[in-house]
């Protein structure tokens, strides 16, 4: 509850102190939280690693772009149509994959990320590398801007950010409902034993599409969202690594599997980035992927010594520790 | 009345190893079939093909009048067969409730009632207070107990039981008899039983099948097959000939 | 035609080289399936140290490469004894996982003591031969890169030679097969694994070195091989030593004729798009056995 407060509130004091820097950092976290949702239904629940999620947060960014841009379609449409075309084009692409298991479905996703990099440079039809540019009508409301995604001036970091907050939860309550339901226990069967899962009758392939396609959905919602909040869309920016690491990380360093931990994973990992790149400033160490190296030493600390996450720290014994000794004086410095 | 599963001629192939020779045999409804035979006769293999795990090379698997020989397991299971595994497999990190849930799921569609089915059926095997426990968390016995009553959550019409007493304590072997002789009459379901243990699979079964060196040898009553020179032969070898 | 062939034999010579660079993987993964996807890091490491050693110090990569071999086979036992040892008592994922954070540990770490600046070794024997040529039957063959890929090849006969003739392969090979077993011999399973991780390191950041003089250097070198050297263990089939080879040669046969062909950028593509066909309908690999 004090969450949910904190998350409606937070960004109201840097809107009145014109700091949207800190607006943008938490439209990024729960960005990345959503992702970070999203992914946990592949590699989380399924057990299926996905590397190149990135290919569906590109087409969904694309999608909605073209849509915007050419047949003028409200941005709240255009994010349907993106998150139809990209679960059509998921399963497309993932049912043939489904045979192979663990590392090998992993590599396949590598691979494809890698064949989407070229392809989005050079296709003409989304103008290659050289990208589409969303247009945005001048004027309009604050109101106005969140039914469109479109910020002519102010309101724009607060305004994403809400936008951003909304999909956040819409994910999670999503999210929720399948853990609790038929697809979340044929998830969790099939990467629990694939055979004992066939043997009573669940359709491993399928569900790993399934799965992997509901990741998709919530990456193109995520492409879009990103896509209206950047005006513009180029390859190598959607396609960017960091689009298919940080949800993940988020996904694991908060807890594998947990409905929380995306957004524990994300609101751990953003600020660090962030965090560095601010004091780091335009020193000489700015710009030397500090933050990643953090990221690496944090990926590897989790993996070595807290395989399932933040979240599965024994915060209630703590917490029954720190009530305990409040009466005491606090003895030592 | 016709046969519930019609195997006919059989054959699988590994490389040179035929694991399976022109296997026919039929299990009528109801019926509680042992499928007997030394190690390497091929029991396993060809209860792979059956449930869909391998498909043979030759011949035909017709169940209930549907060919099955080339069916994905799920559709198998979907047709009304399900089996255990011999070395037993379940979904680790669920819950013994959660296990079965996912057998149940293969009936209906709604959480609800699959959660109720399943509590059921634990208490029917035996397994009543152990529902919140983690699946790995188990003794061996226990999740013997598991895999076979979450087979029985999806509603099958036969069940194949692959040495299911395999590892269990004498006296863990004698309640576990006791729960197929359950099964058997109160489900109405027919069973397949590869077993090893003789005390077992005798008493169980209403008829034998042998299989040796990936052929079938014989089939008949219990006390027949036990009667049956070759059968002897191919367990205890030649020595024992004439011993009956 | 002649571009055609020419194209070829490009491949096989570069073929030769990614060999050296997929073998050290096939040696990890036939040993304990484990994914490393830092494997190109360690390349790049050698890239670098082939770089510096030549900057600093003078010294021709050929020759840096001994010192270099050496020191990645530390760093390599150091890896899995701080690391991979106890992620590979865990999940698979957490394994996976933890050498993805490897990989941004050393990329950024790179791109921190040295920027994303491009880096070039300028004096080597090497690059001072290139240009110059043999020419049989119409095709043109640079004599670095067969220098190179000949090296290569010898480093790989040396392996093989040691994998397949001597007692410790031999036992390398038996932990592969049945760890319990070999423990009952008494190989000690963890000794390998390390040896394993040692070997892979080495020889991936030599292969490196040697690409060190044809490639620009840069940190972030690595992925691309990376992904490149899984492709070519899972055609050649997982953990077979001279499938790697072979299936190195084709890839690399395969790269050089899409290029000379399509856009360069497509170049990979190809390589991708088998290794997707592959696991679709050879998961064993093109010669592997599973």
């Amino acid at each position: 509850m004090v969450g949910a407060l904190v998350a409606l509130l937070y960004p109201i004091p840097f809107e009145r102190s014109g700091q949207i820097y800190y607006e943008t950092v938490g439209f990024l976290v729960l960005l990345n939280a959503m992702l970070g949702i999203g992914w946990n239904i592949i590699g989380g629940w399924a057990g299926q690693f996905d590397f190149g999620p990135s290919i569906f947060l590109a087409i969904g960014a694309y999608t909605a772009a073209l849509l915007s841009i050419h047949l003028g379609w409200n941005a709240w449409l255009a994010l349907l149509g993106a998150v139809v075309v990209s679960v059509a084009l998921c399963a497309a692409l993932t049912y043939p994959v489904t045979r192979l298991r663990g590392h090998y479905f992993a590599i396949a996703t590598v691979a494809m990320w890698m064949i989407a990099q070229p392809v989005g440079a050079t296709w003409r039809f989304i103008n290659g590398s050289q990208g589409l540019f969303i247009p945005v009508a001048p004027g309009g409301s604050f109101v106005h801007g969140m039914l469109t995604m479109e910020f002519a001036g102010r309101g724009k970091g607060l305004g994403f950010y809400y936008l951003s907050l909304g999909l956040f939860v819409i994910t999670l309550l999503g999210a929720r409902a399948i853990e609790r339901s038929k697809l979340g226990f044929y998830f969790r069967a099939v990467r629990d034993d694939q055979d004992g899962a066939e043997a009573i009758g669940i359709d491993s392939r399928l569900y790993k599409v399934i799965a992997r396609c509901l990741m998709a959905a919530v990456f193109a919602a995520g492409g879009t969202l990103y896509g209206f909040w950047a005006l513009a869309v180029f390859p190598d920016q959607v396609l960017d690594v960091n689009w298919n690491i940080l949800p993940m990380m988020a996904a694991v360093v908060g807890g594998l599997g947990r409905l929380w931990g995306p957004a524990l994973g994300a609101i751990v990992l953003i600020p660090i980035s962030q965090i560095m790149t601010t004091t780091l400033g335009s020193g000489p160490l700015a710009g030397r992927g500090i933050d990643l190296i953090i990221y690496g030493a944090v990926i590897m600390l989790i993996a070595g010594w807290r395989p399932n996450g933040l979240l599965s720290l024994p915060w209630a014994a703590w917490a029954a520790r720190f009530r305990g000794r409040a009466p005491a004086p606090v003895a030592k410095g | 009345m016709a046969p519930l599963l019609q195997i006919e001629r059989c054959t699988k192939r590994f490389g040179g190893l035929v694991a399976n020779r022109d296997v026919s045999l039929t299990i009528e409804p109801r019926e509680i079939v042992g499928l007997i035979g030394p190690n390497g006769a091929g029991k396993t293999t060809l209860f792979n093909c059956i449930s869909g795990a391998l498909h043979p090379d030759e011949g035909r698997i017709v169940l209930n009048g549907t060919d099955i020989s080339r069916a994905r397991p799920e559709r198998v299971c979907r047709l009304g067969i399900a089996r255990t595994w011999q070395v037993v497999r379940s979904f680790g990190r669920m819950t013994a409730l959660e296990n079965v849930i996912c057998g149940a799921l293969r009936r209906t569609n709604r959480i609800g009632p699959a959660r109720a089915r399943s509590l059921e059926l634990l208490a029917f095997t035996g397994l009543a207070g152990k529902e919140d426990v983690a699946a790995a968390a188990l003794t061996l016995a226990d999740k013997k107990r598991l895999e076979i009553t979450r087979a029985l959550a999806t509603g099958p019409s036969l069940l194949l039981l692959d040495e299911a007493m395999s590892g269990l304590t004498p006296f863990e072997t004698t309640a576990a008899v006791e729960l197929v002789r359950r099964i058997h009459a109160e489900l109405d379901l027919a069973i397949c039983v590869v077993e090893h243990v003789m005390e077992v699979v005798m008493p169980l079964s209403h008829r034998v099948v042998v299989l040796d060196h990936g052929e079938k040898l014989t089939e008949g009553p219990p006390a027949e097959v036990a009667r049956d020179e070759r059968v002897i032969t191919a367990y205890l070898g030649d020595r024992y000939r004439g011993r009956a | 035609m002649t571009l055609f062939l020419q194209a070829v034999a490009d491949g096989l010579q570069m073929g030769l080289l990614y060999a050296l660079v997929a073998v050290g993987l096939a040696i990890i993964w036939g040993l304990m399936e484990m994914i490393n996807f830092a494997h190109g890091e360690f390349m790049m490491l050698g890239m670098f140290g082939a770089w510096g050693l030549s900057v600093w110090l003078g010294w021709d990569p050929l020759i840096s490469m001994v010192p270099i071999a050496v020191v990645m086979y530390g760093l390599g036992v150091l890896v899995y004894r701080l690391l991979m040892q106890r992620v590979q008592r865990g999940e698979v994922f957490t394994q996976i996982f933890a050498t993805v954070g490897l990989f941004f540990f050393i990329q950024n770490g790179v791109v921190a003591l040295f920027t994303s600046d491009y880096r070039f070794v300028d004096k080597s024997l090497l690059t001072g031969l290139s240009g110059v040529n043999l020419t049989v039957g119409g095709i043109r063959i640079g004599v670095p890169l067969l220098v190179g890929g000949l090296i290569a090849l010898g480093l790989f006969l040396m392996l093989y030679l040691l994998i397949d003739r001597t007692d410790f392969g031999l036992a390398l090979q038996a932990t592969a097969e049945d760890r319990d077993a070999a423990m009952l011999v008494g190989i000690r399973p963890q000794r390998m694994y390390a040896v394993a991780w040692g070997l892979g390191t080495a020889l991936v950041a030599v292969a490196g070195v040697i690409l060190a003089n044809f490639f620009s250097v840069y940190p972030q070198a690595g992925l691309s091989f990376t992904v490149l050297a899984y492709a070519i263990v899972a055609l050649g089939g997982f953990g077979s030593v001279l499938g790697t080879l072979l299936a190195a040669l084709l890839v690399g046969v395969v790269q050089s004729v899409t290029a000379a062909y399509l856009p360069p950028a497509f170049k990979d593509a190809f390589v991708f798009g088998s290794y997707i066909l592959i696991g679709l309908f050879r998961p064993q690999g093109l010669f592997g056995r599973f």
